[in-house]
Parts: C-alpha cells; structure tokens; sequence
C-alpha cells in the first residue's frame, strides 16, 4: 500500500465527481431529500380511521356507545348508515376502514340486565392497521363496559360506584413506555431513517465507477499503472466515503432539530460507528460495480441489493425477532441491521459503546469483508 | 532508462504467442520481437488480434499459450505482468478514452504522473517539457473534453510518457485523427522516443504510416502475415501498379476486373496491380485489356495497402467477391431516376451558421452537391463538418442560414426530408445486440416497408454487403469494416436518393475500405445517389467528384481533387523526397533552414519547392553542414493528402490563434 | 389507409426491437425472475407486522399462585418469557441492551391485595423505541392485566366463572374483511409486487433510452421520419409486457401457489390497471430520461422519484393520518391510485364501478407524464 498512489486515484476520482455537476449536486440533494420527505410522510400512527355507523338501535344508550368512538381521535365519523348493503362498497373502494353495527334492543338488553351483541367490521388488507383498529375497537368497549358493569353493580349490589369500579378493576397496570415515551413514530421513524437513507443513497454514489471505467477504457490505465488492487479500490471508494459521512452528520442534524428525536447517547461512538456504516454502504456499491459488466446491471442490482433489504430486513419496521427464520438470516448477512441496533440504541435509549460495541465490530468485520471479497474478485489482468 | 547491461535483449520476446476469447481464436502462434529502441509496428484489420497481442504485452490481459518475455521477464501471472509495469507504458485504442473527460490538461498529467510516484520536482521538470514539446502549453487549463482528437492523442502520449518508461504501447493512436493531427503525432512521437530512448510498439489501421516504423509485421486472423523493414515489406510481392483513367469508368472497370484479381477505382482514376510483373510488362497487359479510348495510362509507385492485399491474395486469406461490380442494380432505382429525373442540386447549404454558448462552429457555409456526385467534405478534427452535417439531416436546428435537400428546404419540411436521405453518424449506431437481420428488418420497419418489399431490400443489402451468411450473427462480433457496410446498407434501406455519410470509414482497415468505396462508387455511378461524406483518410478524398474543404466552421477551398492538387502544386512547385541517414535530425535541420510543408515519412523527408534544382542544392548545403549524410532526392507527385495539410497549415498561420 | 398501415408497422418494429434486445440481456433476465418470484416470495413470507415472540423478563416480588396465574397470560405466540430476574435495576439494563422487551414487575404481596380488595399497581416497561411495537406491546399488556383483574375481581364479588356471560356488557364482535385471519403474507406479498412492477416500470424504459443516447443509437432514429412518440412509446409497449409477464409469474406462481392470495375480482381487471399503471409510471421514467446524460444520474433520479412514491402510496402510512400538505402530494403519486385499485381488485373483489376514481387519476398522471416526455424527447438535443 502506498499512501501517495491512493491519494492520487482519490483526488482523481474526487475531481471527476465535482465536475459532474448534476452528479455532484445530487449526491448531497437526494439524502436530505429523502430523509425529509420520508419523516413527514411516513408516519405509522394509526390516527383518524374513517368509520361509519349501521344503528338499528337508535337509543339514547347505542348513540352514547357511539358517541364513544366518535369522541376518540383514533376515529374519523364518517356518518350513518341506512343499510347493510351500503356496507360493501364502502369497505370494498376504502371510503372507510371501519363499520359499526348496533342491533335492536341494545339498550333494552343492558337496562335488563342482559349483555348485547354489537360487531364491528374491519377492512383487513392492511393487517397492520387491522390489528391497531381492532385495539382501539377494544379498548373503548371496554371502558363502555366497565361503566355499565359498575352501573349494574350499584343498581343490583347496592355498592357505591367507586367500590364497584375498584372491584371491577382491581389491578391498575401501568405500563411505562421507556425511551419513547408518547409513542412519538417521528421519534421512532427519523434515526431509522438514517440508516435507511444511508443504506440506499451511497451504494448509488459508487456503483457506476468501476463499470463505466470498463465501458469507457479508463480502467487500463489502472490494469497498465503500479497501483496495485487494494490501492485502486481504496482510492475510488474515499471520496464518496467522505461525502457519505458529511451526509450522515446533515442526516443526523435533521433527526435531532428537523424532527427532534431525542439523542442520548455518545456521540464520538456514534460518529465512529456512523462512519464504519459508511463505508460499508459505499463498499456494497463499489463491489456491485466490480462484479457487474454494464451500468444498467450495476443499476438494477443496487437497488435491489439495497432498497428491499432495507424496507424489511433491517429492523427499520419489523423488529428482527418478529422476521421468519430465513428472514432473520438475510437480516444478519446485511450490515443494515447492525446499525439500527445503534441508531436505536443511542438515539432513544442513550446507550453507547459498552451495550452496542458488538455491533459495531460486526460492521467493522463486514467493511473488511466487503474489501476482501472486492479485492479478489478485481482483477488487473483480466481473460478480456 | 537504466542500460540493462546484458546485451542486445529485446524488449519484447513473443513465441507462438496465443490468445483465445472462449471459442474464438483471436492470435494464434505468433512469434515477435521487439528490439530496444525501435519503432515497431503492427498493421492489419480489425479483428486481426493487434490489440489483444498488445493488451498482453501490456500486462492488462492474460493469454492462453506460448510465451512472452518483456526486459527478459517472462510474464505468466498476475505478479509477474505487475512486475514489469513500472517500466511500461500503455495507450488504450479510442481517442482520449484513457484519459478523465472532466479534468483539465494540467490535472490529467498529475494524475498519471501522482500514480506513478515520479517525485514532485521532476514531474513539474518533465511536464514543462513534454507541454512544449507538444505544444500543449497554452491548453494547461482546459478540461480534456473540449479538446480535439489531435490534443487528446498527444495529451495521452504525454501522460504514458511521464514515467518515463522503457517500452510504450500504443494501440491504434492515431486513428480518427485528420491527416495534420496524425503528422504531428507523429513527429512529436518520434522526436520523444528518441531523445528518451525509448522503445515502441505501435499498431495502426493506416498503410501509409508503415514507413513511420522501422519494422513492422502484418497482421491477417489472428497471425502475422509478413515482418520487416517496410522496405523488405515492400519487396515481398514483385509486381508493379498501373494506373489509367477513361472515359467509360464502369465498363473498363468491369473488363479489368475480369482480367487482373486486383482493381481498385480512385476518383476518375482506376488503379491495377500487376503481380510479378515489372512496369513496362505491366502497363502493356494493362493497356491490352482497356484497349483504345484511355485518356491516360501509366505505372506508379505501389503503396503497401497494394501489397498487403496482394500478399493476403498469395496466402489465400481473401475471398474476392464473386460478382462484378456493375451488375448488381438496386430495382427500385431506376424507376425513381424516371421519375424525378436528373440533373439539378440535391444537397444545397446557404450561409448555413451554427453557435454552440458563445462558440461558433459552423460559419456561413455555402455549398451545392449535384444529383449523383460523390461529395467530400475535409477538415481536421473540430473544424465544424459533422455539425453541418447534422444541421442538413435535421438533428440540430441552424442558428442562422438555410438548406435544401432533395429539393425541399431542411426549415419548413425536415420529416419530408427525412424520409429521403440515408444517414451514416460517426460513431457506430446501430444495435450491436441484435442481429444482421433484426437491424436490417428494424430499418426496413421505420421506413414503412411491407413485408414483401423488405425482405426484397434485406436480400439486397445482405448480398450487396456481402454479409449473406451472417444473418444470425450479433452485431457486436462484427469487425469494424462489416459493422459499417451493415451500417451503410441500413441507411439505403428505403432506397434514399441521398447519402449522408460522417466520417464512415474511421477505423475500418483497407480492406474493409475498398469494398466499402466500391459499393459508394456503385452506387453513385449506377443508381445516381447523391453523396456527401467526410473522411480523414486523404486517399479516399481522391475518390470524391468534389471536395470542399473546412478550417474554423468555414469553407476555405472548394474543388475537384485532381484542380486542388493542380493549383497547389502551381503555387508552391513540386514535392520533393528527401533520403539521408538520420531521418529525424534532418528534419529538423531542413525546418530550421525555412523549408516548407517538411514533414517525416519513415526515413524519408517530404518538403515542397517550387525550384527543384535550387532546393536540392540547398538541401546539399544544409544537410552538409550538420554532417549528414544526404542520399537522395527526388520529385513526388501531389497528393491529397499535402493539399490537405498545406491548406490547414496556412490556415492555422494565418489567425490560428482567434479559435 | 396507408399511412396508419405505415404507422402501425413503425410501432411494431420499434416494440419488437426492444423486446430483441431485452431478451438478449440474460443478466437482466435472470434478475428480473429473481425480483419477480424469489424476492416476492421472501418479502411475504419473511415480515409480518405483529406482536410475535416478544423477549418478557419478570420481576416476580410476590410468587404466590395469583402472580404464577398472571406470568401465565404472557404466552406465545405475542411473548416469550426469557426468564426472571431478582432486581428491577437488571431489567433496566435487559431493555437498554435489548434483550428484553417487556418487563414485567410483579408487587409484593400482589395475591393478598387482589383477595382484599386492595388496588393493586403493576408496574410494566416496554422499549418503545420502535413506536409500533410499543404500542402493540403496551395495549397487549394493559389489556392481559385488565382482564385479569377483571376477572379475579367478579371472582371476589361473588360472581360465578359460569354467570359472567349473562352480565350486561356489550360483546363487540370483530369480523375482518377481505383478510379475516389478518394474513401479513397476503398484503405483504401484494405490495412487494407492486414495489417491484414500480421499480421496472421506471427503470426499463428509462435505461432503455438513456442507453440509447449514451450510444448514440438515439441519432440514427432522430434521422428516420420516426416522430418522438414513435420513439418513445414502444419502449413503454416493450417494458409493459415483460412487466406483464413477470406479473403474471408472480401472480400465480407466488401469490396464489405459495401464499393462496384469494383473487376475489376480475384477473382482467387487475391486468388492465397495471397496464394502465405500467404506463404512467413508465411515462415517469422516461422524463428522467430526458433529463439524465448518463445512467449513473438516471438511477439518481430513479431512487429520489422511487423512495417518496413507496412512501406516500398509503400502503405503509395510512392517508388520513398524514398532515394535509401530504395527503395532497400523494395525488400525485401513480403508486396511491394503483395500491387502492390492486388491492381492491385482488382482496376485495371490488369492480371498475368502485374503482373508476383511481383509475380515473391514474390515467390523468401517466398522459401528462408521457406528453412531457414526448414533449422533451427532440429538445433535448437542441
């Protein structure tokens, strides 16, 4: 290794990418753009599901179980219905997410002491937002319940309603939610991004470089030169590395003031591991681009390599452990995965180097690696 | 560089040298060497295995069989090729395309010469030197992109010269260059190997640069065909060339072909090598053939593309084509000249003016091509030829001026034109992974031909481009040559009265060019197809009906061949050879002495006198003060080619500096 | 007559062109069948969005019967319970190292407060660092205590086991529709097949003819009578139908074999939407290739279009809880319509007479797209 040769391919490959301007512009525009973009579009509370109403009941007591979920932000009303057969369509072109609907003798069966039926449709193609409707559905029954339980109680028991409810709910769960503490997705959603956006925008920086230097003949004044392998694939690969980190310090000033996730932990272990990260991005490029023979190829292959992975196999949505075992595989061959670990761990929790220094080596091993495996597939004296 | 010490090593030691792509042979069983200090060079078509021979020299590509000693290294591994590197230097085939586009003049050198760890000092001491030596000094700040192909060839050679290396390999560096760029290429080339000691290998498509090495090898499939001084090279094949004109071109021609394998036309002329005959013997059976009716019959120095194909002929390695020229017609051609007659402007430019931000390429350009007249357009590199070209077909819109092409104007109907003209761009555009075929019937498509119709004209084109049996194959695998007969028969698919053709033989070996011109010729002559073509290569300037030619985005002349060659040899006498034993110090010293157009060809020096005898005792005088050794000089006919440079060389004295 | 003969015959060569010269890039073939089954199939087999296997550690300070009782609500598939710990501060650190993801701190004397009648706190953590799973946690678990109180407290009220069901609560019957057991593979599955028809609708013809400038292949066609939506518009015709193909690869080789996606509508439909999607989406990718030099800046412009059309398509978050600014971008997004009209199609069996409003916008996107395509396609040259 010569420190002077990978210095001249560098300040080389640097010049070459400032002087592509519209290159050049967008390798600092589309980070900040995609990070900015995704925080305030992607948000994963469930909040304002439109639900409609089928009251056949029409009391003072089904309007006042109505009312109930009418009242809580996690519904939007959208209105009454007259029949069933309006359910259909509505469910079916996603006018609305939710149906309740109240039989007759509603209030006459819980006045005489008898329980009633109500069913509540779900629209189920998003299972995800399925599943949190069906949460708030229980959690207002519930507390309609507990109400008219503790009303019962008073009328049949001649307890006073603060002993019926006390004994109707005898164990007060206090469930704290720590490191997030009002569930905050932007919270949740914005460090991650940053592992996101870093997973996909660097590998894009490197990917062209070795394929359009075989396209274009550039490449044989490396085959022909002294500069050996590993001083080549350093060199090409440290300009868009300090590029990446420079991005990675925007991103990380726009998860902390843009969005204001907190930030707890150590910024100098952070940094380091932010800056390993980097370099495994930029080396996924630059490896898809030494393997590859066209800069379509070397296109479609980044994105695949990169996007997908990162959508459900980095723990940015689903944790890992919820993955099926061949997910939690792939999730482990990729370094998007490690680094969550960290952003997580020292954005929310403030956690650093003692908890999160094993991810961090696997980075470091998984850098070494992607140079290696660089390093023996590029070869200065190819069969063609 | 460091003496070795061991005695006379070569540089380059090649034994059945071989090198496969899959299945493909590409050289096979080629035995070489180089010599330290020489100029040796590789000629042949594409295809021949030059450029993979040169790649493994260069250590940038691994072969299959045989061996390969570079400095008395033999090379066989990864380490052992890297071994050797530090002591060689490598030029890529294309123009500029080893070099970074976006970096400056200036940035590309550090480059190389950062890489290659030359120290600080020396590298800023040699970069001096090598900027004035090719006169690249006042582009230091430039970015390579917007340099011309003669800037960015030097420009390369200056970069694989800074570390000073022992051995270059330059693949192909000059093709693509107009004939000035190549001259001086050529001098700066070997003026620095001199002076540095250094040994070249160096392949060329171009038969009249054999002379610039001291010996060279031929190359045919992947062997070397012949090796030698260009003299022994020369003297390979007895025979003698024949030159005659007349007035009835085709019927000669075809009388000719049937009597001598080796007929060739040039413009008005027809040229015929005679094997194993000498001149007299020569012009006699030549004179039998064509009969009465010649306007002109003599002998002429044979060329080495003459004896490169005769020699190909001797070893059986070229199938002629089995047909004569004249009786294969296009039938959708003749109904057309009925119909729309003859006679009259098919392409004409009118102050044709085009700016690119504040550059100015084309300059009120004004021309007329007549109704089947093959039309040459020269210049060098970057003087503004393919912008009028493209502002004729309508892919560029003019800033300023108008045209006509087939009798329509190129503002008001550019789709009308554009169903009428065939168009060939300079770099190779059609699909390389398709086949023969699907390009062909892709063409015929866009042209709205029925089905019957196009595979009417997809027979005629295979059988005219003598691609018939490669149908199948893939564009991509195509040599050069038949890439751009492919090329040319796309654009005649519709059956265009006019052919728009930009530089379509850079490139293409002389094989591949003589049956290229044989089909323009063809088509011209026969079918009354209007042609405007631009080329670099001088020889085939010759030949066009009518040549014009551009300097700065203007036409400066504006002639047939043979009145240009006429007026400029009125102006400034006759050309002269000059033999003696040091070639390149003459040069110099002739130069010095204020001769004109002096210029190196090998061990030759051609300069233009108007006096001969005068000249020729100054040259005595001259040549004798340096103690050199003066061996003879004699008088040349003008060629284009002096035309070409002699033009450009005024022109560039003249207000140069303004571009 | 002759002229739309001519016409016809221009788009067919031009489209069989493109289809040649797709099938002759065997790499690009073999990546597109990984992307269509094998990366389909991992997606939808691989993620699913629910309370699974959560790490629970618990602090059990009473170890009586009632608290035994309670450790055993915690169960697969939602929890797995790791272990137990003896001090609170390790569970502290069990959630900061995450390993753990719920902990559970059981009082001391828990069992004899519940008899009494005492209120009784419980104390759980849950790392809601992904707010999602926090949430899904949380409610769980406060719902698991709830009802365990519930019940121990009817209990105490002298309530039999077998009398609750006639208290008059309300019984809220859930019943889900179109994905009644809440299937992630079917929505999962779905949408990674749209992310990836998206990903080839932009980049084929957008490659395709940045491809064609790079080699100046492009030139040669500008000289032909060809107008620019000769041009341009069989590349969309080409990419449609390999995307189509791939479709239908994946529609019944993953979807249905593996994953036994119920196609409730019109298969029909759903080709005739993604047709019409193909078609905007592809008119997308041929702007930016009108504005891309080489293929290093189209796949820039590719992932900064790409990356905000998944994100605000509404698969992932849902429309109505976005600020409004967000809500009026993802009308322009191709992706919002065609989620709506697939999944409706597919899932929900829906026709064209519940459809047409996605159709309708889908439709108004791609014919701006293509004519600003067709519009730049010679200008660019100039």
């Amino acid at each position: 290794m010569n420190f002077k040769r990978i210095l001249a391919v560098t300040s080389r490959e640097a010049r070459g990418m400032v002087r592509d301007k519209l290159f050049f512009a967008m390798a600092f525009i589309v980070p900040a753009l995609l990070m900015l973009t995704f925080g305030y579009g992607l948000s994963l509370d469930v909040m304002h599901s439109p639900l409609a109403a089928l009251d056949y009941d029409r009391t003072s007591m089904s309007r006042d179980y109505l009312h109930r979920f009418m009242d809580s932000p996690a519904f939007s009303f959208r209105g009454y219905l007259k029949s069933e057969r309006q359910i259909y369509p509505l469910l079916a072109s996603g006018t609305v997410r939710a149906v309740l609907i109240i039989p007759e003798h509603f209030q006459q069966n819980l006045l005489a002491g008898r329980p009633a039926a109500v069913q509540t449709l779900i629209d189920g193609t998003f299972p995800f937002r399925a599943q949190t409707v069906k949460g708030y559905v229980a959690a207002i029954n519930n507390s309609f319940n507990l109400r008219e339980l503790s009303l019962y109680l008073c009328r049949t028991r001649a307890m006073s309603r603060r002993r019926a409810l006390a004994g109707l709910e005898p164990i007060k769960a206090q469930v704290r939610c720590l490191y997030n503490r009002n569930l905050r997705s932007d919270w949740s959603i914005a460090p991650r991004l940053m592992m996101m956006v870093m997973m996909i925008c660097p590998p894009f920086l490197t990917a062209m470089g070795v394929v359009r230097e075989k396209e274009t003949g550039a490449i044989y004044n490396i085959y022909s030169s002294t500069i050996t392998r590993g001083e080549y694939l350093l060199g090409k690969l440290t300009p868009y590395v300090v590029v990446s980190i420079f991005n990675a310090v925007v991103l990380w000033l726009i998860a902390t003031e843009v969005f204001g996730a907190p930030f707890r932990g150590g910024r100098l272990f952070f940094f380091a591991s932010s800056v390993l990260y980097v370099i495994c991005t930029t080396g996924m490029g630059l490896i898809v681009s030494v393997l590859v023979g066209t800069q379509v190829a070397a296109s479609l292959v980044t994105f695949i390599v990169t996007v997908v992975p990162t959508v459900f196999y980095s723990g940015m949505f689903v944790p890992i452990s919820s993955l099926s075992p061949s997910g939690r595989v792939v999730a482990r061959l990729l370094p998007a995965m490690y680094f969550t670990n960290i952003v997580s761990g020292c954005f929310l929790k403030g956690v650093g180097f003692k908890v999160l220094w094993s991810d961090a080596a696997v980075l470091a091993i998984y850098a070494a690696a992607l140079f290696m495996l660089g390093y023996s597939r590029f070869h200065k004296r190819p069969a063609s | 560089m460091v003496a070795e010490g061991l005695g006379p090593q070569p540089a380059v030691r090649l034994r059945a040298f071989t090198k496969n792509y899959g299945r493909l042979r590409a050289v096979c069983g080629v035995d070489l060497d180089v010599d330290r200090e020489e100029i040796f060079g590789l000629i042949g078509p594409d295809g021949a295995g030059k450029s993979s021979l040169m790649k493994a020299v260069a250590g940038v590509m691994s072969f299959e069989g045989g061996s390969l000693e570079v400095f008395g290294t033999r090379i066989d591994s990864e380490k052992s090729a890297e071994s050797v590197k530090e002591r060689l230097g490598f030029m890529p085939q294309g123009l500029g395309q080893n070099l970074y586009p976006d970096l400056s003049v200036d940035e590309n050198i550090d480059f190389f010469s950062r890489s290659r760890l030359v120290p600080a000092k020396e590298a800023a001491e040699r970069k001096k030197g090598l900027l004035e030596m090719t006169r690249l000094t006042p582009f230091r700040a430039r970015p390579m992109k917007n340099l011309s192909g003669g800037m960015k060839q030097k420009l390369g050679l200056v970069c694989t010269l800074i570390h000073e290396p022992g051995l270059v390999i330059l693949d192909e560096p000059t093709t693509g260059l107009d004939p000035v760029s190549r001259r001086d290429f050529w001098t700066t080339l070997s003026v620095l190997l001199r002076e540095k000691k250094i040994t070249a290998l160096v392949s060329t498509a171009y038969m009249d640069e054999a002379s610039r090495f001291h010996r060279l090898s031929l190359f045919y499939g992947g062997r070397a065909v012949a090796q030698g001084s260009p003299d022994e090279i020369m003297a390979a094949v007895p025979g003698a060339l024949v030159v005659c004109k007349t007035e009835r071109q085709s019927e000669t021609l075809a009388g000719l072909k049937k009597s001598f394998s080796d007929v060739q036309v040039r413009g008005s002329w027809l040229r015929v090598f005679v094997k194993g005959a000498d001149e007299q013997e020569a012009v006699g059976r030549v004179g039998q053939v064509v009969g009465e009716g010649v306007a002109e019959l003599r002998s002429a120095p044979a060329e080495l593309e003459d004896i490169f194909i005769a020699l190909l002929r001797e070893k059986g390695l070229v199938v002629e084509s089995s047909r004569g020229v004249s009786d294969m017609t296009d039938s959708a051609m003749p109904a057309r000249i009925e119909e729309e007659g003859r006679g009259g402007a098919d392409i004409e430019a009118r102050n044709l003016v085009r700016d690119f931000g504040g550059f100015r390429a084309v300059d009120g350009v004004s021309f007329r091509v007549e109704r089947g007249e093959i039309f040459g357009l020269l210049g060098a590199n970057g003087a503004g030829k393919s912008t009028a070209i493209k502002m004729l077909v309508g892919l560029l819109p003019p800033t300023a001026g108008t045209g006509y092409v087939a009798g329509r104007s190129m503002l008001q109907a550019p789709r009308a034109i554009r169903e009428r003209i065939g168009y060939m761009s300079q770099v190779f555009s059609l699909y390389t992974d398709l086949t023969v075929v699907e390009n062909i019937r892709l063409y015929a498509g866009i042209y709205g031909l029925d089905r019957g119709r196009s595979r009417q004209r997809t027979d005629w084109i295979l059988e005219m481009t003598e691609l018939a049996g490669h149908e199948d194959q893939r564009t991509e695998s195509l040599p050069m040559g038949v890439r751009q007969r492919l090329a040319l028969g796309c654009a005649l698919v519709h059956g265009p009265r006019i052919l728009f053709l930009d530089e379509p033989t850079s490139g293409v070996d002389p094989i591949g060019r003589r049956r290229f011109w044989d089909i323009l010729f063809r088509l011209s002559r026969n079918e009354l197809v209007t042609i405007l073509i631009t080329t670099h290569y001088m020889g085939e300037a010759e030949h066009c009906d009518h040549l014009a030619l551009m300097h700065g985005g203007k036409i400066v002349a504006d002639a047939s061949p043979g009145e240009m060659k006429r007026r400029l040899a009125n102006e400034t006498g006759g050309l002269l050879e000059v033999k003696t034993d040091r070639a390149a110090e003459a040069m110099e010293a002739l130069r010095e002495a204020g001769f004109q157009g002096v210029s190196i060809h090998g061990r030759q020096i051609h300069l233009l006198a108007p006096d001969r005898e005068a000249a020729e005792h100054r040259i005595r005088k001259v040549l004798a003060e340096k103690n050199i050794a003066l061996i003879a000089v004699s008088q040349q006919p003008v060629t284009m080619e002096d035309v070409f440079v002699h033009h450009v060389m005024a022109m560039e004295a003249n207000g140069g500096k303004s571009r | 007559m002759t002229a739309l003969l001519v016409w016809l015959r221009r788009l067919r060569v031009m489209t069989v062109k493109e289809l040649l010269q797709f099938s002759r890039d065997g790499a690009l073939i073999l990546f597109m069948v990984y992307a269509f089954t094998f990366d389909i199939y991992l997606a939808g087999s691989g993620v699913h969005f629910e309370l699974k296997s959560a790490a629970t550690v618990i602090h059990d300070s009473d170890r009586s019967s009632a608290s035994r009782e309670l450790i055993d609500q915690f169960r697969p598939p939602s929890f797995r319970i790791e272990g137990t710990i003896e001090r609170g501060a390790e569970g502290t650190r069990l959630l900061d190292e995450g390993k753990a993801m719920v902990v559970l701190d059981i009082p001391p004397r828990f069992q004899e407060s519940l008899l009494s009648g005492a209120p009784t706190d419980l104390q759980i953590r849950v790392d809601a660092s992904n707010s999602v799973l926090g949430l899904f946690a949380a409610n769980f678990c406060s719902r698991i205590a709830e009802s365990f109180g519930f019940q121990a407290g009817l209990k105490r009220l002298g309530v039999a086991p077998d009398r609750v069901k006639y208290l008059p609560r309300v019984r809220n019957a859930y019943r889900v529709w179109f994905n009644p057991n809440q299937n992630d593979t079917w929505f999962m599955s779905i949408a990674e097949l749209l992310n990836i028809i998206t990903l080839f609708a932009i980049l084929l013809p957008a490659c395709a003819m940045v491809r064609e400038k790079e080699r100046g292949t492009v030139e040669q066609l500008l000289v032909t009578p060809l107008t620019s939506f000769q041009i341009m518009f069989p590349k969309v015709l080409a990419m449609a139908a390999v995307i189509l193909a791939g479709t239908t690869m994946s529609l019944f080789g993953v979807l249905r074999y593996c994953f036994h996606v119920p196609f409730r509508g019109s298969i029909l439909l759903f080709y005739a939407v993604t047709l019409l999607y193909v078609f905007t989406t592809a008119g997308l990718g041929l702007v930016i290739s009108t504005l891309a030099r080489n293929l290093g800046q189209a796949g820039m412009m590719a992932i900064i279009t790409y990356g905000p059309m998944i994100f605000l398509s509404g698969a992932w978050s849902p429309p109505e809880a976005m600020p409004r600014f967000i809500r009026t971008m993802m009308l322009l997004s191709p992706l919002h319509y065609y989620i709506d009209a697939s999944y409706g199609v597919l899932l929900k069996g829906a026709g064209i007479n519940l459809l047409w409003r996605s159709i309708l916008g889908m439709g108004a996107l791609g014919g701006t797209l293509f004519t600003l395509g067709v519009w730049r396609m010679r200008r660019q040259f100039e």
